[in-house]
């Protein structure tokens, strides 16, 4: 079944009035389009704990879509909040030198890739590829440290620093 | 398992499901409305209003004054009630666009204060200079208040923007209801102590809104 928006629009309205079947159609074809949103903006492992995150933000903030305004648009705001948010967890957990290798199939990375390569194209090149090393393509700090000549720590500061500029290029589009 | 895990939260949530009345920015605007009349109200009440706001007796350039800084704090407002109602592509930036045109203030006021410099020492010797910045920063408490709590229970998709913006739209609002009661009419008197009520709230909306403006 195709994701259209006006019967998305339809079923948020009736949502809206507390029409739970109606609501529940509404989250598995918001769940179907957020997984094919994230795909192209996360490591796939990650991308279960994104849909249900943005699933549980868009249930508490129901009221905040105008019925005479498109759906999508309001549903990747939210969806763009949650990536971003997950982006700064993991800026967080660069300090700490936590290694996040992406698993999954070789088709999703890829497309998980084919975004992310984009915006690593607006960072300084040391942050980009420190980030894509250890948060994309799986290597330890050591491993990464060793490929691009810098010490663990300025590795952990490019990722940290790399990621907050990737949050806030998100945030500004 | 990850499937199954999501199947059961979309039943929790259809579960739990309760009707909600869509929040309106008509709404949002009468609780501003009310917050700025809640500010002005106290402030003239306790210390009074300028003698000559009939048509025609307030000085032009005071009025201009009034508002120029009137419209940047209905620009901040318009765009902090829009950021409670999320949306991919939708345009907030208004504020700075009138944030920009306030700035001829404090450049006039630095243009004249360089020409006469006694002049400029002398508004900021003022005792009551300071006053006016607290009253500015006091009295558009109301209106920072209605924001926040519009955009707290909002989607602020850029909790950063929504605490600058709300700092913005309190002090212009206050700086707004400061000129009701402030009869100096010196330029650098408005450009600097007003002003300055306006920047200070929009830092202080920074610093202590944005950790609280995340969801």
């Amino acid at each position: 079944m195709s994701i259209d928006e006006p019967s998305l629009a339809r079923l948020m309205a009736a949502s809206q009035r507390g029409d739970r079947t109606a609501y529940r159609a509404l989250l598995g074809d918001c769940r179907k389009w957020l997984e094919r949103y994230f795909a192209r903006r996360i490591a796939p492992h990650q991308i279960d704990d994104l849909v249900q995150e943005t699933l549980v933000s868009m249930h508490r903030k129901l009221a905040t879509w105008d019925s005479t305004r498109a759906f999508l648009p309001w549903l990747a705001a939210i969806a763009r909040y949650r990536w971003i948010d997950a982006l700064r967890r993991q800026r967080d957990e660069a300090e700490l030198g936590d290694n996040d290798a992406a698993v999954g199939a070789e088709d999703e990375a890829v497309h998980a890739r084919l975004s992310i390569d984009h915006l690593m194209t607006l960072l300084p090149p040391k942050q980009a590829q420190a980030i894509t090393l250890v948060k994309i393509e799986g290597a330890s700090i050591a491993e990464a440290s060793r490929i691009c000549g810098q010490s663990e720590s300025l590795v952990k500061v490019n990722i940290h620093r790399g990621l907050k500029k990737l949050a806030e290029l998100i945030e500004s589009e | 398992m990850k499937d199954a895990s999501i199947d059961d939260l979309i039943d929790g949530l259809a579960g739990e499901l309760t009707p909600v009345r869509p929040r309106r920015i008509v709404r949002g605007s009468l609780w501003v409305a009310a917050g700025w009349l809640a500010g002005a109200g106290m402030l003239l009440w306790l210390y009074g209003m300028r003698h000559d706001l009939a048509p025609g007796g307030m000085p032009p350039l005071s009025m201009l004054a009034f508002w120029l800084i009137a419209a940047t704090g209905l620009a901040a407002t318009w765009s902090a009630l829009r950021m409670g109602l999320p949306g991919v592509g939708r345009d907030y930036s208004g504020w700075r666009w009138a944030g920009l045109a306030a700035l001829s203030l404090p450049l006039a006021a630095l243009v004249v204060g360089l020409g006469d410099s006694h002049a400029a020492m002398e508004a900021m010797r003022h005792g009551y200079g300071p006053r006016c910045l607290l009253q500015g920063a006091l009295s558009g408490l109301g209106v920072g208040a209605a924001l926040f709590a519009w955009l707290k229970a909002g989607a602020p998709t850029s909790p950063a923007r929504a605490g600058w913006v709300i700092g913005l739209a309190a002090g212009a609002s206050g700086a707004t209801i400061v000129a009701l009661h402030c009869a100096d009419d010196g330029l650098i008197h408005i450009a600097l102590w007003h002003g300055l009520a306006v920047v200070l709230s929009a830092i202080a909306g920074r610093l202590f809104l944005t950790p609280l403006l995340r969801w």
